[in-house]
């Protein structure tokens, strides 16, 4: 239990960095969201009266006080640019993009492991180079060429799926399914050779290993050796990888919702960059800090519940 | 387009107004049906949804079926009338007299008095307010509601664009009293279409509004899906999920129209673009070198090459069909032997002058463009080189801090001729990022801001288009096309465009059932 608790403080200070940090360089950028507001239609005496009526002309400590008192009464603001409240509209990013992440993760998981597996008992076989080179190949090319791929199959092609959009679960959850479909796929196939490869590589190590000579020496199935005793051994370093690509897939994301004109949390952010808008980019970045953290955090408890070795201290 | 069919088109042609329709079958002969959602794939993510503090062209054009101005525009930019059935103007030029239109309803039910528009001129004028036209009412001082359907606003200099300025949106509209702060989420307005909700950076949802002053529309909603990538845009038309695209990109123009499934309407203008140079900058003082580099230039050749074609080139970026354009200018052809000699005249021997070109990624073209112009400056003996900014970095260094030597832009819906003379070219004009100042154009346009005869007005601003390209102050380039793809079950898009050739007006557009 106190091992949770400082975790979360020290999760706490970090995101309490990111934020002075991430204040601190938006800031330091050419331009203001004044500026963007009003654009090529802007005078200097309009824009010097939208930047004091946003708030601008505060000292910068003055602004990011303002900021984290909102934060903590849990007052996030509204955009600057977009005028909407900023604590609803990352509710929605987040549901959209962490529905992609979830599904693309899921079939990931769901493939690679067995992959690997099936890899990794039949070393330097057919199966193995088979499994390999779909690995690689998934490795090799960027999830936005699936991306392209499945809209003119499944899209354009087929018409079985949508090509672009969102769709909140809220308001129709199959439709939500099948507009996250083709995204997640596209995510999910990358992530997929990855952790194949990883799997693989795992249990080979684990599978020459001596505890698993004894194991078939005691006379055990195959069926067993390899699912009982490699497979709950392999689990761990998985689940490690699987939980660092959480952080990444939030941050690698925006491709394939640009692609799918899916508008999530990696499209919020980058909106909120291109516009200055600092109450959005902070809030947008300390969110997803936090998500990231939170994998992390969840990751490393689960390893207790896999691996009984495991205690935490 | 190419220039022989532009000038063969010349005398039909209407400032935002369908340059040439394919694909649309039966179009005139067809009896308008009722009913429907119309799913539109809109080119940009809309932004603060309040009429007054919003300064970009996306959120104009969706919320053009949501609000109506006092006045309006024929489609060669006359000023008609709106929500106001008509209007006087005092022969001193000082008291404008509005008389309302009865039955005006709002989307919350309030009926349109005097009161509101007071309520609406008030608030764009208020500082506190940032409204980004807050300036078109700096002249007033006064606005009286003798009765519920009677406005005179008062001001207290002649300010000859007032008029004009009222028929857009930014300055013009009007909103019931009280709603400010509510605008910038949920707009209410007396327009064709309620808003009724939107998912940001997804789509808005707008629904028909049966109590219209101007009869109800054919569409029962309308979805515009935000979609800013145009390749995601046109296959969502070609897989059928959408009904209709705006801003097709130049290059896949031709491929829509090969397709007999659609159907592609083109108009002009959907802006202009010109090539600017910083007046500050010690060459381009001197008038001789800005004509050098206009001498440069094949405009018909950047046309093809940045646009493919699809715009007109044109010496005067006043509205093709505005009293105010000038017909007598003609663009300087590209000529690399007089470049080369006003150069040298101005002191600069070939590969003495080196420029960098800042050009904006938020304008794809305007990076082709920009790629071409500089072959042609290394041609004329001039070193140049390019330095791609994103649009807030462009904005804040060649809008905001001037600091550019020569840089290209363009502009939307800026057909009141004050606006676009004034702002533009006034060494006050809040537009002026070039730094220019002209002695004679600011003469001009600050007497044409007090000349109340329209066509002695017309006349000034052909003066300030002479001087404006005598003096290259500027390069005027072209008029860019506007255009919309769409399935060719959707109906009426003839009557889409607003005169401003930005906006889109969907109270006409139907869909067959």
């Amino acid at each position: 239990m106190s091992y949770i608790l400082n975790r979360i403080l020290s999760m706490l200070l970090t995101l309490f960095l990111i934020s002075a940090i991430t204040f601190a360089v938006t800031n330091i950028l050419p331009g203001d969201v004044a500026m963007m507001i009003m654009g090529t239609q802007s005078n200097p005496e309009a824009l010097a009266g939208l930047r004091e009526s946003l708030g601008l002309n505060d000292p910068l400590l003055v602004q990011y006080g303002r900021w984290i008192g909102g934060m903590l009464t849990g007052d996030w603001g509204t955009s600057l640019v977009f005028k909407e409240p900023i604590a609803p509209l990352l509710l929605q990013k987040m549901t959209a993009s962490g529905l992609i992440v979830l599904f693309s993760m899921s079939i990931a998981l769901i493939c690679a492991v067995p992959l690997g597996v099936w890899a990794a008992v039949h070393p330097n076989r057919w199966q193995d180079t088979a499994s390999s080179s779909a690995a690689l190949l998934g490795v090799s090319l960027p999830d936005f060429f699936w991306g392209i791929m499945m809209i003119l199959l499944f899209a354009r092609g087929l018409h079985w799926l949508p090509s672009s959009g969102f769709v909140d679960p809220g308001e129709d959850l199959l439709l939500a399914f099948r507009h996250a479909l083709l995204p997640s796929l596209a995510l999910g196939l990358g992530l997929m050779a990855h952790l194949t490869r990883m799997t693989r590589a795992t249990m080979t190590g684990i599978l020459n290993q001596e505890f698993i000579r004894v194991a078939r020496a005691k006379g055990l199935g195959e069926r067993t050796v390899v699912w009982r005793y490699g497979l709950a051994n392999a689990v761990g370093p998985v689940m490690t990888v699987a939980g660092l690509q959480v952080g990444y897939l939030f941050g690698s994301i925006i491709v394939i919702e640009s692609l799918f004109n899916y508008t999530g949390m990696g499209w919020l952010t980058y909106q909120a960059l291109l516009n200055r808008d600092i109450p959005l980019i902070q809030a947008s970045v300390f969110v997803i800090a936090a998500v990231v953290m939170l994998a992390n955090l969840i990751v490393d408890l689960l390893y207790v519940l896999v691996d009984p070795r495991i205690r935490l201290s | 387009m190419k220039r022989r069919d532009f000038l063969k088109s010349t005398s039909a042609l209407m400032g935002g107004t369908i340059l040439y329709a394919t694909g649309i079958p039966a179009m005139a002969q067809a009896e308008p049906v009722s009913g429907g959602t119309l799913i539109w794939g809109h080119s940009e993510t809309t932004q603060n949804l309040d009429m007054h503090q919003t300064g970009t062209a996306s959120t104009g054009r969706v919320l053009q079926n949501v609000h109506d101005s006092i006045v309006t525009v024929d489609k060669d930019l006359n000023v008609i009338p709106n929500l106001a059935e008509s209007f006087e103007i005092s022969a001193d030029g000082l008291v404008y007299t509005f008389k309302l239109r009865p039955g005006v309803v709002f989307h919350n039910g309030q009926k349109m008095t005097s009161a509101d528009v007071k309520f609406s001129f008030e608030r764009c004028k208020d500082p506190a307010t940032g409204a980004v036209n807050f300036e078109v009412f700096n002249s007033v001082a006064s606005i009286d509601t003798p009765d519920d359907l009677t406005v005179v606003i008062t001001l207290g200099q002649v300010n000859a664009p007032f008029l004009s300025r009222l028929a857009e949106n930014g300055a013009g509209v009007i909103m019931p009293t009280g709603t400010g702060d509510v605008q910038g989420t949920t707009p209410i307005g007396c327009g064709p279409f309620k808003f009724v909700r939107r998912e940001f950076g997804n789509e808005v949802e707008l629904a028909r509004f049966d109590d219209y002053w101007g009869g109800p529309a054919y569409l029962d909603k309308i979805i515009a899906r935000e979609i800013t990538e145009p390749t995601v845009r046109l296959t969502g038309l070609r897989t059928g999920e959408l009904h209709m695209i705006n801003d097709i990109p130049a290059d896949r123009i031709a491929e829509i129209e090969g397709d007999d499934k659609f159907q592609v309407v083109s108009w002009f203008p959907l802006n202009w673009d010109f090539v600017n140079f910083n007046h500050d900058f010690e060459p381009f003082k001197n008038p001789k070198v800005r004509e050098a580099f206009d001498y440069m230039i094949d405009k018909e050749a950047l046309l093809e090459g940045a646009l493919w074609g699809q715009g007109a080139v044109t010496a005067s970026p006043s509205y093709p069909t505005s009293a105010s354009y000038n017909h007598d200018l003609k663009q300087r052809p590209q000529d690399f032997e007089k470049a080369k000699a006003l150069l040298a005249e101005a002191g600069y021997g070939e590969g003495e002058l080196s420029v960098v070109f800042k050009a904006t990624t938020n304008y794809p073209y305007h990076i082709e463009a920009a790629q071409i112009m500089l072959e042609w400056f290394r041609m004329a003996g001039v070193d140049a080189t390019i330095e791609q900014l994103t649009w807030s970095d462009w904005l804040s260094q060649c809008w905001v801090d001037k600091d550019f030597q020569i840089t290209m832009m363009n502009f939307f819906t800026l057909w009141e001729p004050d606006f676009l003379y004034y702002s533009l070219w006034n060494t006050e004009g809040a537009f002026n990022y070039r730094k220019i100042s002209n002695a004679k154009v600011d003469e001009l346009t600050a007497k044409a801001r007090v000349t109340v005869d329209p066509q002695a007005r017309a006349d000034i601003y052909k003066q300030v288009q002479t001087v404006v390209h005598d003096e290259t102050l500027d390069v005027i380039l072209w008029f860019r096309n506007g255009t919309i793809g769409a399935q060719t079950g959707v109906m009426g898009l003839d009557t889409i465009v607003h005169p401003n050739g930005s906006n889109l007006n969907f109270h006409k557009v139907w869909l067959q059932s």
